[in-house]
């Protein structure tokens, strides 16, 4: 075996005051600290977990996500009937200026008239929103159950 | 399968038991190592809690052909290299030095360590890579990749760190010490 070259002592001789050195500093977690950290540990969990949660739903989250789509869907149909409804049916076309004088026509009150037309559209509207209001609910519940 | 893959096994599935068992032999040097990086002994133990909740928070992505220890620092370098720069930026130039968490531990110590000369002398990366390799007894290639550098630059520079230290603790940095090499 070949004696150690000088360099190869004085490499030997820094390894061993740098491992003393680091040893030297003073490495104690203080119990605080210590509780600081579990505390934090247990509040969160792996995001591998979390996803796994995520794909792994309960029936019930996927019924109530379904009957909101439904009452979703079947509110826009209602919404959509009500409009058509509203139109008159047929209405026999008149040329104004033929039947009514240009002079004295009476002044319309626009702003009565569109609000008794949309009345029924609002009432509608309410309840729809109310029945939606139910179904988000629904799911919120369902979803506070899961986590 | 190793004890060590088990515990993380265990604490991918969602086990604190687990994790905390598995970081439990690599806390202490940890700490000591972010002491030496952060500016005071709050932003140490700050940036040892983030290390180890970021830790668990990602375990899913620890890849086990790597030792855990490498990846574990991965992490505490980032945390620590954040908390740092959120310091500078609050305090800027008026942070305060007698709050260094090292000089802070060695004050009782009989002879100037090395460490606390090597703080002075080299770059962040190149204590961190001496710290790697002789503390931890990291492969080039572990510190290599907690650096995010090449072999050839993480070789190199170890052996620029080597000399300089050697020639602080043989006395004669002289000029060298006010270089920062690396």
């Amino acid at each position: 075996m070949r004696p150690a070259t000088p360099e190869v002592k004085l490499m030997d001789k820094l390894a061993s005051t740098l491992r003393e050195d680091a040893a030297d500093i003073d490495a104690d977690i203080s119990a605080q600290l210590d509780s600081r950290i579990r505390a934090s540990l247990n509040a969160i969990e792996p995001e591998v977990v979390r996803q796994r949660k995520a794909a792994r739903r309960p029936v019930s989250f996927w019924l109530a996500s379904s009957l909101t789509g439904i009452v979703a869907a079947f509110a826009v149909i209602a919404l959509l009937n009500m409009t058509d409804s509203n139109e008159p049916a047929s209405v026999p076309r008149t040329v104004v200026g033929n039947t009514v004088p240009p002079v004295g026509l009476p002044a319309l009150d626009l702003e009565v008239e569109a609000a008794m037309l949309a009345s029924p559209l609002t009432q509608e509207l309410e309840d729809l929103q109310a029945d939606l209001k139910k179904a988000q609910e629904l799911v919120r519940g369902d979803v506070r159950i899961d986590f | 399968m190793s004890d060590e893959l088990k515990l993380v096994d265990a604490a991918k599935r969602g086990s604190v038991d687990a994790f905390t068992e598995l970081v439990h032999s690599y806390r202490s040097g940890l700490f000591r190592f972010l002491q030496t990086r952060c500016t005071n002994h709050a932003d140490a133990e700050d940036a040892l809690q983030d290390t180890l909740i970021n830790a668990y928070r990602y375990i899913g992505s620890y890849d086990p052909r790597w030792r855990f220890s490498t990846w574990l620092y991965r992490i505490a370098i980032r945390n620590a290299g954040r908390l740092r720069a959120e310091n500078l930026a609050e305090l800027g130039d008026h942070a305060d030095d007698g709050a260094d968490p090292l000089a802070h531990c060695l004050a009782e110590s009989e002879r100037d360590n090395l460490w606390s000369s090597a703080k002075h002398i080299l770059s962040d990366e190149v204590f961190t890579a001496m710290w790697l390799r002789y503390v931890e007894d990291m492969s080039v290639r572990d510190i290599a990749s907690v650096l995010e550098r090449s072999l050839s630059w993480t070789k190199v520079n170890l052996l620029r760190g080597r000399r300089a230290l050697q020639a602080e603790m043989n006395g004669a940095a002289g000029n060298a010490g006010s270089e920062a090499y690396g």
